[in-house]
């Protein structure tokens, strides 16, 4: 018996057919449903032509049809490519050409966004995308005219027909499921490849590990390009349990959202601690009932000391648990908080700072099935207790970056064993180290790649976006506490002589940076200077910079 | 999107609270190019929470009132012609 990803809707459905599956803005879809519209899908898009291993890119916002294309992708043995429905343009097209996808599934109001993708692409001679599910069969015209694309064939939702089984495909366990991206250094986004195994042994695990039942309800938080959308939805699914996405409006207003919490029985929660810092300042927690919430799980960044505090005494019911791991390998440690914790910031050893990463509350402990190694720079083990890079071995590691050679030979590296065998780990990039409870503790990031209130970003990316930005001579990007617990993102730029006195000119860049980064990673100000400060060996001195963007005299614009 | 006038509204001061919200809105928190009219839903694709916080500190300066956690919520910043309404009751409430 394989444990594929789409067999989880087959078994949830047999289960509890009549249970919700997904909930969304007051809508929802039974299992039941959910199974036979996902199934329709699924043999639509074989008629279409997909095919086993074949990418199909899924580009919607956040609502019940997500898990109708998820499911739908999965069953037809192709793989299921989700986009950031707040993607700009170019990184649509990046993704779209990266992993060639031919068909898409999307939605009349992300056709502008497409259109504006495929125009870009066709400007570069390629043109990948042939399907288009979810559109009128018009839905593109209007918006390509003029732009050299051949308008894909397009195809409305309304056409799709129910099926009670799906596509009689044959998937391996080691096929691929699912790719998914985040911020790459270059500007190319990061393409993570995981299979169905990957994937599973992750969903089967953390179902498990949090003992998900079917009368759980589990909040959806994240977009569904990134990896908590793996717990939220595929989890829930193990334990045939209820997923309830909250939308974009309701997530921005904390007294909103634990309204929602409450109406919707909510009792388990993943998300960055950003989200959760929210909910404890502006959540009117004291007129809210959340007894339903029976653990709250958190990931991305340190949660910092007094708010973790201050929410522990506000749900006194729930269990706290913070999960580390990237999206290459779903999660690989985890640390339940102890009821009794020590957590509230008189401890040395949880000390936090922001800025390096802080050690904050530990990481954890490996996740069953999977091997922890802290070495140095030789990839030699370090001694317990002194810091290292951590590599992760195990059954959740991705298979690897899609179509990309040297970041796989870089990332995924071959460790002999016994019997002329080779064990591959996954090199994290996270400085840890091993505490004496036998936890690891984080101590920061060997590169620039930072976290922006809990989204995933390369420093070196908004760079470059900065510098494709007409006038932008010079560039630098930093990060700065955002005085709630988590990072901003500062710019220092040197522009043309034409811009120099243009008051209006720091502003001319954020709105250039809006259609070419997404929105987490444009930088909340960018300062105009005369010349970045430089180190004496001439490298951009970016302590000079922060400095600098601290002091209250810059006269910058934001 | 494309721009429409701005459905008149019932006194001449909406309207022109109406088309503050809309020109503060236009000026700091879209990109360059994207407009949206009264009614078009504020808070599912057009701001993230930075711009909303933005917004929400503008109505507290602009019409010296002092939203509280309460007060931001879904049902007083879905729109423009939502939130001209919020802000309305918050003066009268507040005078």
């Amino acid at each position: 018996m394989s444990r594929l990803m789409h067999h989880l809707l087959d078994e949830a459905a047999a289960r509890r057919p009549d249970g919700d599956a997904v909930r969304c803005g007051g809508d929802a879809l039974t299992w039941g449903a959910l199974a036979t519209r996902a199934h329709g899908l699924a043999h639509r898009l074989r008629a279409l032509g997909v095919r086993r291993h074949d990418r199909v890119a899924v580009f919607l916002a956040k609502g019940l049809d997500v898990s109708v294309a998820f499911y739908g992708v999965l069953a037809t043995g192709g793989v299921l490519v989700p986009i950031d429905p707040k993607s700009p343009p170019q990184q649509i097209a990046r993704i779209l050409d990266a992993v060639d996808a031919r068909h898409v599934v999307t939605e009349p109001r992300r056709a502008g966004a497409l259109a504006a993708a495929l125009a870009l692409l066709a400007e570069a001679g390629r043109q990948p995308v042939e399907q288009v599910v979810g559109l009128d069969a018009d839905g593109l015209d209007g918006l390509v005219d003029g732009l050299g694309v051949t308008p894909p064939a397009c195809l409305p939702w309304s056409v799709l027909e129910h099926a009670s089984s799906a596509p009689d495909v044959r998937v391996l366990e080691d096929d691929a499921s699912y790719v998914l991206h985040t911020s790459g250094s270059t500007g190319m986004p990061k393409l993570i490849r995981h299979t169905h195994a990957t994937a599973r042994a992750f969903v089967d695990w953390a179902a498990d590990e949090y003992r998900l039942t079917a009368d759980d309800r589990l909040s959806n938080h994240s977009s569904h390009h990134t990896c908590f959308a793996t717990f939220d939805y595929y989890a829930a699914a193990r334990a045939a349990a209820t997923t309830v996405i909250l939308t974009p409006a309701v997530m921005m207003m904390p007294g909103s959202l634990s309204a929602l919490l409450e109406s919707e029985g909510v009792s388990v929660w993943y998300s960055v601690p950003t989200a959760l810092v929210q909910l404890s300042l502006r959540g009117l927690l004291d007129e809210r009932d959340l007894g339903a919430l029976r653990w709250v799980l958190f990931a991305g960044e340190t949660f910092p000391p007094k708010h973790l505090q201050r929410l522990r005494a506000q749900l006194p019911a729930a269990r706290f648990s913070h999960v580390y791991g990237s999206t290459e390998v779903n999660v690989c440690t985890y640390f339940h908080v102890p009821s009794q914790s020590t957590a509230g910031g008189s401890d040395p050893e949880h000390e936090v700072d922001p800025e390096s990463g802080g050690a904050g509350l530990p990481i954890g402990r490996p996740c069953a099935n999977a091997e922890a190694l802290v070495v140095d720079d030789e990839l030699e083990p370090v001694p317990d207790g002194t810091v290292g890079e951590l590599l992760i071995r195990g059954a959740t590691v991705m298979s690897g970056y899609w179509d990309d050679d040297a970041k796989n030979a870089h990332a995924l590296v071959r460790i002999p064993a016994p019997g002329g065998f080779e064990r591959t780990f996954f090199r994290t990039g996270d400085r840890v180290r091993w505490l004496p409870s036998g936890d690891l503790a984080f101590g920061g990031r060997a590169d620039l790649q930072v976290k922006v209130r809990g989204h995933r970003v390369e420093l070196e990316e908004v760079e470059a976006a900065l510098l494709r930005v007409d006038g932008v001579d010079e560039a630098v990007v930093v990060t700065l506490p955002d005085g709630e617990g988590s990072l901003a993102l500062h710019a220092a730029v040197v522009v043309a002589e034409r811009l120099q006195a243009d008051p209006a000119a720091a502003d001319g860049i954020v709105g250039a940076l809006r259609t070419l980064l997404p929105p987490h990673a444009v930088p909340a100000r960018v300062a105009v200077r005369d010349a970045l400060p430089r180190t004496p060996t001439g490298k951009v001195d970016r302590r000079a910079v922060r400095r600098d963007a601290t002091s209250p005299d810059t006269g910058e614009t934001t | 999107m494309t721009t429409t006038a701005s459905t008149a509204a019932s006194a001449p001061e909406r309207a022109t609270l109406e088309e503050r919200l809309l020109a503060f809105i236009h000026t700091e928190l879209l990109a360059p190019g994207e407009t949206i009219t009264r009614d078009d839903d504020l808070l599912s694709d057009l701001l993230d929470s930075v711009a909303v916080l933005r917004l929400a500190t503008y109505v507290d300066e602009e019409f010296g009132l002092t939203t509280k956690p309460q007060d931001f919520v879904v049902e007083n910043f879905q729109s423009v012609a939502v939130l001209a309404g919020y802000v309305e009751r918050a003066r009268a409430a507040s005078a």
